[in-house]
């Protein structure tokens, strides 16, 4: 082992390896060779840090000094003043919104400060393409404890004890679906790791899958000597290359190491993985679509009962758990089930990960102990909305979730708080939404997303959504009556109940909960004609307001059609026919001369 | 971890044990931190030759618990280079005027032995930062 | 033997029987389309969707494909359920409204207004063509292509298939093609030409009392339409 004095972790993860950070792992390798400084300082690439709004990042170890928006030309000086002076370069630290002073260390940093990492312990902190740095942290600990100290029963019973329950969005008791698949007659027994993410804005899994990929081996081995599994599946999304390329290595090295295959760790177990790629269905993440595309049919739900556990793959009971369900588990094995049931609520034990996306200062993954209040994820972790704007609404659980408005924001974040509250746990995605989000437009999204991702199989789901999104648009193009939201509740109602699978029973979610908290934003539309947040384009028209006109000519040049006449020092006219509602004249205006205004107040000018 | 070699339990924990450099350096986890001062005096008057000899003392005896820094001018140019050693719980102390046989000759009685060198020390404790 | 309670009736059923299949051994009747006997059952019109659980568990499933299970609780025709059936409906004839099939479930079942835009098309994904062809036929010359409501029934690549034996099974299955219905009005949809009228038990007793199945047709319970 070479002696190193300092680690450099450059943020490896997708979102910072869209901004370039191969490129600064790049440059700062060439830095220090030509500081020469290569047996003093390693430079190696993590998985996601978390803090992706930031990126692309770079942890200096031991100093646990943070920098963020790295440039390759910032490289050279920051080598050459923090390596080689000791003297942390300031300006590329982390400086908070509204604030003038950097804050040097991460643990120091808000965003980080509150946060709780079990399952995201290792990420931005090793290399996951060397299964020796997952070892050096504790890594396959749990599953040598679980292979050659506990029986299957006790395994069994410690994650029951602990209170576990899918990260999938539903919540079920993990316990209880591994004791399940135990007691199950049929073989061979199979697992499946459930890494389809599909909703939107969500992106916990691809961060564990490529930030600490071993995780999910690891659980999955202790999951099979619980069950008596000897062939298990990764599932992962086609659209998720990095996080294919990661788990491949990491299975090809823990098979080369002993640690996956025949006789684990010398203790005789067997347990083989085996990635299969999902096709670019959102229904694929459903469990039974999910099973009917590994055997190589089409993904499409069937009738549970029998469940998985009793009649899965081919018709032999398979257990099914998500990315994070699966990377939780050696935790619960290595420091006990009641450590885990220490944190969290009555319910909910444990921590959950959320991806903070949307209107907020601080976007990224956090991971949060249940039972944290959604103000203190969105304005303590996430620091608030940018602009200064108000916050609006919160979107938890994806398109199968609903909208938490503000006057609910002290609610706690947990399986059954967020059910009652019309909401969904889910998978986790986390969306933020500020005063200038149409929330009509919002619910036409989702079932947008929704009416294409729908298998089709269901009357209720395949038709309700396709209904229900023609209702919205109709709203939102200023054509809604009254009538329409009977209708809507209606459809919504009956997709809810009688759809075959998960995503046509949370299909209607979307609706149901905005109609239920923001009902005026919708009489606005359908009775005014108006848009309150200034989305629904055709609702909306751009105006300039003559007495503030200075002439000066800034929205003409800003206009990508070309709709602005007027020459300089005239009042200008902006031409409707032309116009494309994209609001680029009312940002160039710095007289505030332009104006949003209800389609039927149109000024003469 | 070239080789194809199957690990057994045991191997698992002598793996950690090569690797606590690395939890270690990430964890700032260290029984002890020594800083090379390395400011522009520091490196005129020859930080990098300390800072190569502190390194090769600590390979030479595989020690891996032990935290290197660095850190700009400490503020006492004339009597540059300087290191500082500091144990986990006690004040740091201030080592100056150093060659690299100094270095080493503190690595062994200080940092192994926890044994203060006072002949080459110029204090104990640090300055008051209000 | 299973046994369970069906509409407050003590039945028992064979393992592996589905509660369809309960229910036309005691001769309840639920309607279906989708489901077509000697082929296996698809579960995509719920039409035959039934209450199961009580209280908060309650839920609807589709009938033709729930297995029975020991000491289940069913009811076949709740509120929720004849809500359920009655928006199925009306989704699938403002696809399909020359469909016979479709305008006497409207008519059965009391569905006076279809509030969505007609589309006028002819297929409602019900599969039984595609079941038939293969699992009677044996041969699997037509399948479903795309997903949600893009979703279509053809030959692969929509080319002409040359294992189409052209028996003619398909048309004969088809609840589309089966009649042509010459009622549809232009402002409805709808043909309504033998409505039944509303039953007035289902608001009282959360479930039809009507032990003839005959819903409304015996005249016991006219209602005023308004």
């Amino acid at each position: 082992m070479k002696q190193y004095r300092a680690h450099l972790l450059v943020c490896a993860g997708t979102g910072c390896v869209s901004c370039g950070s191969f490129k600064i792992k790049e440059a700062l390798e060439k830095e220090i060779q030509k500081k020469k400084l290569q047996d003093e300082v390693l430079v190696i690439a993590t998985g996601c840090n978390g803090f992706c709004e930031r990126g692309p990042i770079l942890m200096v170890h031991p100093d646990g000094v943070f920098y963020q928006q790295l440039k390759v030309a910032d490289i050279p000086f920051l080598v050459e003043e923090h390596l080689l002076k000791g003297r942390p370069v300031k300006k590329l630290m982390y400086i908070p919104p509204e604030e003038k002073e950097p804050i040097p260390r991460m643990k120091d940093i808000e965003f980080f400060k509150h946060q709780r990492l079990i399952v995201l312990r290792n990420r931005g902190r090793i290399d996951p393409e060397k299964v020796e740095e997952y070892i050096a942290f504790d890594g396959y600990e749990a599953m040598g404890k679980a292979l050659s100290e506990m029986t299957p029963e006790k395994i069994i019973a410690d994650i029951t004890a602990s209170g576990l329950r899918g990260r999938g969005g539903a919540g079920f008791p993990t316990g209880k679906k591994w004791a399940a698949g135990r007691a199950a007659k049929g073989s061979p027994k199979y697992l499946i790791c459930n890494g389809d993410e599909g909703d939107p804005g969500a992106f916990m899994d691809r961060s564990i899958l490529e930030a600490d990929p071993h995780a999910i081996l690891e659980g999955m081995v202790i999951g099979a000597k619980a069950i008596g599994a000897e062939k298990g599946f990764i599932y992962i999304r086609h659209e998720y290359p990095l996080a294919l390329k990661r788990v491949e290595i990491a299975i090809k090295q823990a098979r080369d190491n002993g640690l996956l295959g025949e006789d684990i760790l010398g203790t005789g177990f067997n347990f083989d993985l085996e990635i299969v790629q999902g096709a670019g269905a959102f229904v694929s993440g459903e469990e039974t679509a999910l099973m009917a595309s590994v055997e190589g049919r089409v993904a499409m739900p069937r009738q549970r009962p029998p469940y998985p556990a009793q009649k899965g793959l081919w018709n032999k009971p398979t257990v099914i758990n998500n990315v994070e369900t699966w990377a939780t588990v050696p935790n619960i094995i290595l420091r006990g089930a009641k450590w885990f049931s220490g944190l969290g609520t009555k319910t909910s034990k444990g921590t959950k990960i959320f991806s903070l996306v949307g209107k907020i200062n601080n976007t990224g993954l956090v991971e949060v102990p249940m039972g944290i209040t959604l103000r203190d994820v969105v304005y303590g972790i996430g620091g608030g909305i940018p602009g200064g704007r108000e916050f609006k609404a919160v979107q938890i659980g994806g398109p199968s979730g609903g909208c938490i408005p503000a006057k609910m924001l002290d609610l706690t974040v947990d399986y059954e708080s967020l059910t009652g509250a019309g909401a969904m746990m889910g998978s986790g995605g986390l969306i933020v939404m500020d005063d200038k989000t149409c929330m009509v437009d919002i619910a036409k999204y989702f079932m947008n997303f929704l009416r294409d991702e729908s298998c089709g199989k269901c009357v209720s789901c395949r038709e309700g959504t396709q209904r229900m999104w023609e209702i919205i648009k109709k709203i939102t193009e200023g054509k809604g009556t009254e009538k329409d939201l009977d209708v809507l509740e209606d459809v919504a109602r009956t997709c809810k109940d009688a759809s075959l699978c998960g995503l046509g029973q949370t299909a209607a979610n979307p609706v149901l909960s905005t109609l239920q908290y923001f009902r005026h934003e919708y009489e606005a539309h359908i009775l005014d004609r108006r848009c309150p947040a200034g989305v629904c384009t055709a609702l909306i028209r751009y105006v300039v307001v003559a007495e503030k006109c200075t002439g000066c000519q800034a929205c003409k040049n800003a206009c990508p059609t070309q709709s602005i006449k007027g020459t300089l020092k005239d009042v200008h006219l902006i031409e409707q026919t032309k116009c494309i509602k994209c609001g680029a004249c009312q940002e160039a205006c710095r007289f505030e001369a332009i104006e949003a205004q209800r389609e039927e107040a149109i000024q003469i000018i | 971890m070239a080789e194809k070699k199957k690990l057994r339990i045991q191997d698992l924990a002598k793996i950690r044990e090569k690797t606590r450099a690395l939890t270690t350096i990430r964890e700032s986890e260290g029984r002890a931190k020594v800083t090379v001062h390395m400011g522009t005096c520091g490196i005129a008057a020859g930080a990098r030759e300390i800072m190569d000899a502190l390194l090769d003392e600590m390979q030479k005896n595989k020690v891996q618990d032990v935290i290197v820094s660095t850190s700009g001018c400490a503020g006492l140019c004339n009597r540059e280079p300087m290191a500082t050693v500091e144990f986990k719980g006690q004040p740091p102390v201030k080592y100056v005027d150093l060659t690299p046989e100094k270095m080493r000759k503190i690595f062994a009685e200080h940092v192994l032995c926890g044994r203060l060198v006072p002949a080459f020390a110029l204090a104990v404790g640090s300055e008051t930062v209000y | 033997m299973i046994t369970f309670r069906m509409n407050g009736l003590e039945v028992s059923a064979e393992e592996g029987w589905t509660i369809l299949e309960a229910s036309k051994f005691y001769g309840l009747e639920i309607p279906t389309l989708c489901y077509y006997e000697g082929l296996s059952p698809y579960g995509g019109c719920r039409l035959c969707v039934v209450e199961i659980g009580e209280g908060e568990k309650a839920k609807l499933v589709s009938s033709c494909t729930y297995p029975v299970e020991q000491g289940m609780v069913v009811r076949t025709d709740t509120k929720r359920v004849i809500a359920a059936r009655k928006m199925m409906i009306e989704l699938m004839v403002s696809v399909a409204p020359g469909s016979k099939v479709l305008q006497d479930l409207a008519s059965q079942f009391g569905v006076t207004e279809v509030r969505f835009e007609p589309r006028h098309e002819e297929c409602i994904l019900c599969g039984r063509c595609v079941r038939i062809c293969a699992e009677q036929m044996d041969a699997r010359a037509i399948g479903f292509q795309q997903r949600g409501y893009k979703k279509k029934i053809s030959t692969p690549f929509d080319i002409r298939s040359e294992v189409c034996r052209l028996c003619g099974a398909c048309l004969y299955v088809c609840p589309a093609c089966q009649l042509r219905c010459q009622g549809p009005q232009a402002e409805t949809t709808l043909c309504n030409g033998c409505l039944a009228p509303d039953p007035t038990c289902l608001d009282y007793y959360d479930d039809l009392q009507c032990w003839m199945y005959d819903a409304g047709r015996c005249g016991t319970c006219v209602r005023e339409k308004t």
